[in-house]
């Protein structure tokens, strides 16, 4: 991993087109400032890998799983309507 | 003449015309779609950047399920449902959904993608990730919302009915 080290107020570049600042440090926390391009994705880790890990545990194993869960809705969307 | 006709029809028979794609998925059977009903993903799904075209398929008429199938890798799919019947109350983000595609928001579709368990009675909806399309190019983007009120995981089909289904 590459190690900087960066003062209040200073800025590091990520290509051409990423920039990341330094905006605030205060106890255990530091405030970034972050510029990039629309199409660049930014997220806090723990929200990504959440997503990931959602995305992971969706993926089907079989047809009959969808097939399964339908039926289940079907089921519960009756009962809720009777 | 005859060789060249054959080598012709070989080449390019009906089969194969260009508009129509052909998927070979030892899980989900062999389909075919049409190439203009493909979505694209140019960031592909968020943690799987190679999984960038999908199609949408209806599992059944009347159901809100589909099937949202991996052209790059036919053995993954994923059932997803437009979110309006089956949590009423959920805001689908239409407007950043717009914002982030570059589109109208009448052209933005969203669905929501389920996880489904062994255990189907509880499924789950992403709420938090909603996949937007633009209707018109079919360019598509998951999006990730940081509003706490939209679970990741949250539970369509109440435990207490479960319940009182038993009784």
């Amino acid at each position: 991993m590459l190690v900087l080290t960066r003062k209040v107020g200073e800025r590091i570049r990520i290509g051409d087109e990423v920039t990341l600042q330094v905006l605030e440090v205060r106890g255990g926390q530091v405030r970034l400032g972050l510029a990039a391009p629309a199409d660049v994705r930014i997220y806090r880790e723990e929200i990504f890998l959440a997503i990931q890990g959602q995305n992971q545990d969706a993926q089907l194993p079989d047809q009959a799983r969808l097939a399964d869960a339908a039926a289940v809705w079907e089921a519960y969307a009756d009962g809720k309507r009777s | 003449m005859q060789t060249v006709s054959v080598a012709e029809e070989s080449v390019l028979p009906a089969a194969h015309r260009p508009d129509v794609i052909h998927v070979q998925s030892a899980r989900f059977g062999d389909f075919e779609v049409l190439a203009d009903r493909v979505l694209h993903f140019p960031q592909g799904l968020i943690g799987f950047p190679r999984m960038r075209r999908f199609v949408i398929l209806d599992h059944r008429p009347g159901s809100p399920f589909k099937w949202m199938l991996c052209l790059e890798q036919p053995d993954v799919a994923f059932a997803v449902v437009e979110p309006r019947e089956m949590v009423p109350d959920y805001r689908a983000p239409l407007e950043l959904g717009a914002r982030t595609l570059g589109v109208d928001p009448a052209d933005v579709a969203l669905f929501v993608i389920v996880t489904i368990p062994p255990d189907p009675t509880a499924m789950t909806v992403n709420l938090m990730a909603p996949v937007v399309v633009d209707v018109r190019t079919r360019t598509s983007r998951q999006l990730v919302l940081e509003d706490p009120r939209c679970d990741p995981s949250y539970r369509v089909c109440a435990p207490r009915v479960a319940v009182a289904a038993e009784s």
